[in-house]
């Protein structure tokens, strides 16, 4: 049976699929793709942090050294912001697991309306940092926040308090309005860990006599780990990341209360034009969440097996 | 005039090699079942086969055609998958025809095709549903239906029977033997089942390892297996193990253990003793009362199946089982003697584990 | 016994259903509260006694971002880049994510290995040079070089999210087709691609809600009318003129509004694929 197809130019791509070159011509796109705005801007990164570059002042222009990273060391906004993005990254991503699990628990338990249950709470998540910010700023409005007349009227307050602009007040705010914002991406990936749990694990502790406290601890905790510890380290890589939230909320004001080591950057480059400082504060971000990122890819290893 | 013929075929990914230079010869309307465990290399000769996988180094001809630089599309072969490998997103009708329709074939002649295939396996009825619609059974005709009506040089079945229960196994076994022998095209068929082999075949290459352990008629790999994994592999129960010595002397033999004394035809060997092992299958062990019996044991365990009875028996150091009549009286801790045919047994070395051939008498095929 | 143990279970029920319920009231309350203020009039959002429900629905906060301000615009630009960069990862993505998930080559897991570690680059830090490179070409506040720079960070993720499709539709499907006389490329035209349909639709669902929410990058890489996206402009509107509330609310329901029915329409082909992506990536 020879085969009778029309010879087209699709027909020539067809034979080539055939070949080993194959792999490579589906890859090259994407490859070349990634090459340009990755990774030579990853590379190119690394030189302007060395180099002198301010959009403003087009003349001061040159190699520079390590000048940038020794001015950080002196810079009292970067190890407030240094010590911030730590504080405002762990505390809101405990809050987030421990929602995220609270709800994946509950959605597992499959009772009726469960599915419409998980798609409303994952809704947030799919929100952006834009609207969910000047939402927030509207809920808790110090003239005309919804959450201050309630919290008034319940006598937890006396009055009206203008949450983001109190120093005292503002890191926690911020962090309630990240949790609503990420805990859902936690509670989408613990309930699909829950539900790879075998159900017979749990009716061979039963039939065992565990009770549901130990269960939990003996099954649910130690199945869990890989998803627990993979999902942290993605969003504190997310999170470290971006600036956006707190640069719609804040501005990493009041002062720099709320100033986090992105926003620092990204406010470096593109307030002030200085891109060579700029760029020294997002290489030092680059290696601090390369220490994670090492860590993610021995967890995914780990887990493959 | 579809032979097959594989010469030399290596294949390593990366430092692990999986087949050490595999040379197969299969004849036009043969029956070729490539058996082993798990991990033997059989499924990647078939890939291999089909040119879905790259050897090594080798050669692959069908039909005196040399294919190995042939994507799979050119080497008019058809093939069975375990999990059948229908298209989901097709109706029965056009998964059969799909092959039919990539080359080129109209309709009209297409349909006609399908349905002959389709009336041939008694799923005409079913051409219009969608795979998802079928039972198991239903669903590995349709695989099968879709192998034939291209009327390829070769037949490629991949475990096709293993995702099957029991009963439908045994049907769709005797379905497939039915079709060679109607159609009487060149078969190779992968499974890790002896009794496929054994029902099927025209020739059985056994594999471990990635390499061919034994490559012969059925019969002659289950009376007189080439090593004692394929006499371990072949067979259920499977046949007896029992270490013991070969003895020789004044131009006589036999083969001597605990509780076992069994005259062994080996000519033109040099008097003395080695190191050897006893292969005896469980139904050439008979019951007998006689006093001189070679092997003598006392009964452990005694299972009626039904058609027979297996006994296990301690003889020595050796667990043995002994497919027994059904009628077989006989309790835990009796003793019980079994006379053997010497004919029908094999000795392997103890340390080389191959068969030992045995003389003018055992002439191997 | 069996008494005790079904009136736990009830408790436990009702249990589930205050978490369910409270977490539900928590995540959607704040979205309801901007909806309620986008109908209500200025009168009845500045007030000093708290007015929960509107007094009159008005539409005129929607009539009026809608028309006093360049919002058709930005959102107009928004379409044309999230198309854009939807465009360029299907098309690339695709091929990748069939090459990892069916092809086996040399350095293939490493490769893999890079796509992901692509997606933990700060932002900034591909930002500023980004910047820099696309003002030397002349791709600053251009569409299409926005579109290009998120596919720096969607790209990856489009691919192994698909990936993880390709990867649920059986290798022996493939062969079969290839035995049939397929080659290679028609095997992936007429049956995986045609399996992993749903696949394909999460996926691209994801990254155009992805870079239709997109801030940081367009911040930067925007200056003008011409390419500016609905967040930035919004963020500017708000920064400039002090937006009303009222007329703040309304353009932030009309821009979420394609999200929630993206997401709507698609949203279990995409938790598969998340969860896929992340949990095994």
């Amino acid at each position: 049976m020879k085969s009778v197809l029309h010879r087209g130019p699709l027909a020539k791509l067809g034979d080539l699929s055939e070949t080993r070159y194959w792999v490579y011509l589906l890859l090259f796109p994407s490859l070349i793709l990634l090459l340009l705005v990755v990774a030579y801007p990853t590379l190119y990164g690394f030189v302007i942090s060395v180099r002198e570059m301010r959009l403003t002042r087009p003349g001061l222009n040159g190699w520079v050294g390590t000048k940038h990273y020794v001015a950080m060391l002196s810079d009292r906004v970067f190890w407030i912001s240094l010590k911030n993005t730590a504080i405002w990254v762990t505390a809101a991503i405990a809050l987030e697991v421990a929602m995220g699990f609270v709800a994946a628990v509950a959605l597992n338990r499959n009772v009726p309306g469960t599915k419409l249950f998980g798609v409303l709470i994952l809704l947030p998540y799919f929100l952006p940092n834009v609207v969910a910010g000047h939402m927030w700023a509207l809920l808790l409005d110090p003239r005309l926040g919804v959450i201050n007349d309630i919290l008034v009227k319940v006598r937890i307050l006396s009055s009206y308090k203008a949450w983001f602009a109190d120093p005292a007040t503002a890191m926690a705010a911020t962090i309630v309005v990240e949790a609503w914002h990420g805990f859902p991406f936690f509670a989408l990936l613990f309930l699909a860990g829950l539900k790879g749990i075998p159900e017979d694990l749990y009716k061979a502790a039963a039939v065992d006599g565990a009770g549901p406290i130990r269960q939990f601890r003996l099954i649910t905790v130690p199945m869990l780990r890989t998803v627990i510890t993979a999902a942290v380290i993605l969003r504190v890589i997310s999170l470290v990341n971006s600036p956006d939230l707190l640069l719609v909320l804040t501005g990493g004001g009041p002062g720099n209360a709320t100033q986090v080591l992105s926003l620092y950057a990204f406010q470096t480059a593109y307030r002030e034009f200085n891109f060579g400082y700029a760029g020294a504060l997002a290489v030092v971000m680059f290696v601090i969440l390369m220490v994670f990122a090492t860590l993610y890819i021995r967890l995914t290893r780990v887990s493959k097996d | 005039m579809a032979n097959l013929s594989i010469k030399d075929i290596q294949k390593s990914y990366g430092a692990l090699k999986v087949l050490h230079g595999i040379d197969v010869e299969l004849e036009d309307g043969g029956f070729l079942v490539l058996l082993g465990p798990s991990g033997c290399g059989k499924s990647t000769l078939l890939n291999i086969i089909a040119g879905l996988d790259e050897p090594s180094t080798g050669e692959i001809s069908i039909a005196d055609r040399s294919v190995t630089a042939l994507p799979p599309k050119d080497r008019n072969i058809a093939m069975v998958f375990q999990s059948y490998a229908l298209y989901p997103t097709m109706t029965v009708e056009r998964n059969i025809g799909f092959g039919l329709e990539m080359r080129g074939v109209p309709e009209q002649q297409r349909k006609a095709e399908v349905r002959k295939a389709a009336e041939m396996l008694q799923i005409d009825h079913l051409l219009q549903r969608l795979p998802a619609n079928l039972s198991g059974g239903q669903r590995q005709r349709v695989a099968m239906g879709r192998a034939i009506v291209r009327n390829p040089d070769l037949f490629l079945f991949d475990e096709p029977l293993s995702n099957l229960d029991a009963k439908l196994r045994v049907e769709m076994r005797t379905e497939i033997k039915r079709l060679h022998e109607r159609l009487g095209t060149t078969i190779v068929y992968v499974t890790h089942d002896q009794i496929e082999a054994m029902t099927l075949a025209t020739k059985v290459a056994v594999m471990k390892g990635g390499y061919v352990q034994q490559l012969a008629d059925p019969r002659t790999i289950y009376e007189r297996p080439a090593n004692m994994f394929v006499a371990g592999f072949i067979g259920s129960p499977a046949m007896n193990f029992i270490r013991g010595k070969l003895v020789v002397e004044a131009g006589r033999s036999r083969f001597e253990s605990e509780g076992v004394r069994v005259p062994v035809p080996v000519s033109g060997a040099a008097p003395g003793t080695r190191n050897c092992v006893l292969g005896v299958r469980p139904e050439e062990m008979k019951v007998t009362t006689a006093d001189n019996a070679p092997i003598k044991g006392v009964i452990d365990v005694v299972e009626p199946t039904g058609p027979d009875t297996m006994v296990t028996v301690r003889v020595g150091d050796h667990s043995v089982v002994a497919r027994a009549e059904p009628r077989f009286q006989g309790r835990r801790g009796d003793p019980v003697a079994f006379d053997v045919d010497p004919l029908s047994i094999n000795l392997f070395d103890a340390e080389t584990e191959e068969r030992i051939v045995m003389g003018s008498v055992h002439q191997d095929a | 016994m069996l008494k005790t143990s079904r009136g736990r279970r009830r408790m436990a029920d009702v249990l589930t259903y205050a978490v369910l319920l409270t977490m539900t009231f928590f995540c959607l309350a704040p979205i309801v509260w901007m909806f309620l203020t986008s109908l209500k009039t200025e009168a009845d959002i500045v007030t000093s006694q708290m007015q929960y429900l509107p007094a009159r629905i008005t539409f005129e906060n929607y009539r009026a971002i809608w028309t006093q301000s360049n919002f058709p615009v930005l959102i107009t630009n928004s379409l044309v880049v999230t198309t854009i960069t939807v465009v360029i990862c299907v098309l690339t993505g695709t091929l990748a994510a069939y090459a990892f998930s069916r092809l086996s080559f040399k350095g293939r897991e490493k490769l893999m290995l890079g796509y992901l570690l692509v997606r933990m680059f700060p932002a900034v830090m591909v930002i500023i040079p980004l910047f820099v490179m696309m003002r030397t070409v002349g791709l600053v506040d251009s569409r299409f070089g926005l579109a290009l720079a998120y596919t720096s960070f969607l790209l990856p993720l489009f691919v192994w999210m698909l990936k993880g499709f390709f990867d649920a539709a059986p290798k022996e499907l493939e062969s079969a087709a290839r035995i049939d006389g397929s080659t290679r490329l028609g095997a992936m035209v007429r049956i995986i691609l045609p399996l992993a349909r749903n696949g394909l639709v999460a996926s691209s669902v994801f990254i155009a809600i992805a870079a239709w929410n997109e801030f940081i990058f367009a911040l930067m890489l925007t200056t003008g009318q011409g390419s500016r996206t609905w967040p930035v402009g919004l963020q500017l509107m708000v920064g400039e003129f002090q937006l009303p509330w009222g007329v703040l609310a309304a353009g932030g329901i009309l821009s979420i509004l394609p999200v929630v029915i993206l997401f709507a329409i698609v949203q279990r082909a995409m938790v598969q694929g998340l969860t896929a992506g992340a949990v095994k990536g």
